[in-house]
Parts: C-alpha cells; sequence; structure tokens
C-alpha cells in the first residue's frame, strides 16, 4: 500500500498547487525514474495533470539521479547543486517534473485547520514555524561553536584563511619548479653541442 | 484446459451457455448483501482499492467514464464527484439485481447516473466514446474475457484508459494463509452473514482461475491496448491494471 499512500500524498499536494496541473498536462502518461541515494520511485505523469507512483512494470521516459551527498547540498539551498543533477532521456521531461516537484508548497494550515478549526491550525503552525526557526538556529550556533573549538582549541580543521594562504604557496612552488625545469632545459640545449665534442675527441 | 464450447465456473467446467446463468444466479443471490460482505471479507479494503483506482485513471471535469459490472456504484458515485456536471457516468451491469442496487444508490445519493443493464461482451455505445472505461471485481466473471477487453478497447477514445481492478496472483509467502481464508473462513463468512456459502465458494474460486498480474497485462496488450501497466494491491491480492487505447 506503499504505492497508494504516496500517490494519495502527491494527489493532495497537486490539489493545493493547481498551477502544475496545466504544466504537467502536456506529458500525460509519462513517467521520470527518480534516484535518490539509493531509492529508486517512478512517478508517472496523469491525464488530469495529477502524479502517482507508476507501477510494477512501468518504463520511465526519463531518469534524474541525484546523490547523497547532492541531496544534502540540495536541501541546504545550494543553487550550484541543481547544476549537478545528472538527468538522461527525455531532459525536458525531468526538468518540468522536476521544477513542479522543487516548487510545490505543503499548506498544512489549511489541513491542519480541517481538523482542528481555523485558529487552533494558525496558532498552531506559528508554533511550529518558530519550533524550527529556534531549531534552524540553535544547530548554526551550535555548529559554529563546534568549529571555532576545533580551529582555536584543538586544531583539527584549518582555518580559511590559512588554507588559501597554503593553496598560494603551492602555486608559487608549482610556477618557481616549472620555470626551474625551463631554465634547466635551455641550458641542457646551450651545452649541448660543446659537451659532445669534448668526450668524442678523448675517445680512445 | 476446456473445449472450445466449455468454460470455467470456479473449479468446475460447465457449457459456455450456462456460465453467464450460473454467475447471474451467484449475484442475484448476494446482491442484497453485497456491500456487507465485501467490507467484511475484506476488512474494508474494498473502498481504499478502489479510491486508488480513481485517483490513478487521471479523470477530470467533463470526461465521459463507462463503469462496467459496477454493481453496487461504489466506482460510479466516486466517478460522478470526479467528472462534475459537465461530465458523463454510465453505470453498467448485466446482473438486474446488483444493477438495481448501484441504481438506488445513486438516487439516494442525489445522483443523476444513468444505469444500463448490458453484456459488456456486447458494449452498446458507439466506438471512440468514452475517456474512462473501467471494470472493477467483474472481468473474472465474463464468459469471454478477450471479447470484452476488446469491447472495452472499441468505445474508448484514443489517448482514453481501459483500468481493470481484480483479484490477481498474492504474495507468494502469503499464498497458504490466503488458500485458508479464501476456502475456508470465505464460504463461512458467507454461510453465517449471507446464508449463502455456494455463492461464496464460487467466488474464491473464481479468484483462482482469474489470469494474474502479467497474463493479464498480456491480455490487454492483445486486446490492443499499450503501456499496459499494472499495481499490486495488498501484496498482490488486487491488482489494477491501467491501458491507453493508441
Amino acid at each position: 500500500m506503499f504505492k497508494a499512500l504516496v500517490t494519495h500524498l502527491l494527489q493532495h499536494l497537486i490539489t493545493q498547487n493547481s498551477w502544475a496541473n496545466a504544466l504537467l498536462q502536456p506529458h500525460a502518461g509519462k513517467a521520470v525514474q527518480f534516484n535518490i541515494a539509493s531509492i529508486k520511485t517512478n512517478i508517472i505523469i496523469l491525464e488530469n495533470g495529477g502524479l502517482a507512483v507508476a507501477g510494477e512494470t512501468n518504463v520511465a521516459d526519463a531518469t534524474v539521479s541525484i546523490s547523497v551527498s547532492l541531496l544534502l547540498r540540495l536541501i541546504t539551498q545550494d543553487e550550484a547543486a541543481k547544476m549537478q543533477i545528472a538527468i538522461s532521456g527525455d531532459t525536458h521531461l525531468a526538468t518540468e517534473l522536476a521544477k513542479v516537484l522543487s516548487n510545490m508548497v505543503w499548506d498544512y494550515e489549511d489541513d491542519l485547520s480541517k481538523l482542528v478549526g481555523d485558529v487552533p491550525a494558525i496558532k498552531l503552525s506559528q508554533l511550529g514555524r518558530e519550533t524550527v526557526a529556534n531549531i534552524k538556529q540553535s544547530s548554526i550556533q551550535l555548529a559554529e561553536m563546534v568549529s571555532e573549538y576545533w580551529q582555536e582549541e584543538k586544531p583539527l580543521i584549518a582555518k580559511k584563511r590559512h588554507v588559501e594562504q597554503f593553496n598560494a604557496d603551492v602555486d608559487k612552488l608549482r610556477a618557481d619548479a616549472a620555470r626551474l625545469e625551463k631554465r634547466l632545459a635551455k641550458l641542457t640545449q646551450q651545452f649541448q653541442p660543446s659537451y659532445n665534442k669534448i668526450t668524442s675527441e678523448n675517445r680512445p | 484446459m476446456t473445449s472450445e464450447h466449455n468454460t470455467h465456473f470456479g473449479f468446475k467446467t460447465v457449457s459456455e451457455a450456462d456460465k453467464a446463468k450460473k454467475v447471474g444466479e451467484v449475484f442475484h443471490s448476494v446482491a442484497s448483501k453485497y456491500d456487507l460482505m465485501n467490507d467484511v471479507m475484506s476488512a474494508g479494503m474494498h473502498r481504499g482499492w478502489k479510491r486508488f483506482a480513481v485517483e490513478i485513471s487521471g479523470v477530470r471535469s467533463g470526461d465521459k467514464v463507462l463503469d462496467i459490472a459496477g454493481g453496487s456504484g461504489d466506482l460510479s458515485k466516486l466517478f460522478a464527484k470526479k467528472v462534475g456536471a459537465d461530465g458523463q457516468v454510465i453505470l453498467t451491469d448485466i446482473n438486474a439485481s446488483m444493477l438495481a442496487v448501484g441504481r438506488d444508490r445513486m438516487l439516494d445519493a442525489g445522483l443523476s447516473v444513468p444505469a444500463l443493464q448490458c453484456d459488456a461482451e456486447k458494449l452498446p455505445f458507439p466506438d471512440q466514446y468514452f475517456d474512462c472505461v473501467i471494470v472493477a471485481f467483474g472481468l473474472r466473471n465474463m464468459t469471454h474475457k478477450d471479447f470484452a477487453l476488446a469491447e472495452m478497447q472499441r468505445v474508448l477514445k484514443v489517448g482514453g484508459r481501459l483500468l481493470v481492478l481484480e483479484f490477481s496472483k498474492v504474495w507468494q509467502p502469503l499464498s497458504k494463509i490466503y488458500d485458508i481464508y479464501s476456502f475456508k473462513l470465505l464460504p463461512l463468512m458467507g454461510k453465517l452473514l449471507a446464508h449463502d456459502a455456494e455463492s461464496y465458494q464460487y467466488l474464491a474460486e473464481s479468484i483462482r482461475m482469474h489470469p494474474d498480474q502479467e497474463a493479464l497485462k498480456k491480455m490487454m496488450i492483445e486486446a490492443g491496448l499499450s503501456k499496459v501497466d499494472y499495481y499490486n494491491l495488498s501484496a498482490g491480492v488486487v491488482a489494477l491494471h491501467k491501458g491507453y487505447k493508441t
């Protein structure tokens, strides 16, 4: 019943984001396989512009692959990470579906209001948002503290400016070595004829 | 194997002419308690299976839907809400008793759904008329499944969908428990609740004689449908097949 449950959730999200119907309808009947970490799921576009998990024997028209590390970057809204998503097959279809899925918003306040009423739903949503914001802020502070401790008190992580200095030194050393190599080559070329002459004269 | 003019009626072999009559008798007998028995037999899961079929159908406002072997009208009711006032749902069943139950339920729900008694092997509709045709728990009772599937394909518009919701082959590790349930518990429940053990014995046997997931998929392709795919529901107790007319 996993597929039925996910399909129901997708359809509920599509109902809340009706703008997506028009974008998806031209691709009705087509499916996209999402390979996220080790999980593979085929999502099919329905004739009414809805979404569903595809059946057991579906053959996808496009594939979107996202590794675990890339997924973490996408969660933290790293724009550069979006460029690294691997897409194959019908790329227009995959891009369109990925765009819809990433822009869909869950109106949880509306869902909650049907269960507990409007006012409690607003209050609960506010509480939820504040809690999430607090957790996010606390997590950032904790990460900063740990990072500072590992940089200053017990150096396990290099500071950014030290890494940059190290990189610049390596670049300078590489350039110096290249220059020296060129000079040696030039000298070798310059003295090679006289060296050859001396060695040939001294031969018995 | 059955001979050219014989077919299955559960585990029995009967003449093709007798099958429709015998199936008719079974459903005349169970019609009044069909809903109750469905709920008891499936622990209410048949409602979830039907809702899922409606979700997968992709039916939208204004569509024309044909509900074949619609019996008590569960699906017609759900589809009527989906298609709205601009759309059309037609409820059909070969069995007058079952159709009467469905028709009354539609009227009680205030829905204007025409109820039509007809044979799925000879559908009285023009070619390319419906956006979606669905048959739920009805195909296994049909004498010539291939004729019926071809008819369903005929009445579909190009781009239309055929959905077949039917009992299927259960996941192997559960087959022993499922057999005990089907052949011991099901007729007993039929006896206690509907005072009709024989009809429920037939239901269990007909499920076993019905083609499994892959065989039905092949039959749908042979009937002219394409991109046929299926969902196993409740570990394969039921399968939902969907195919397109292209």
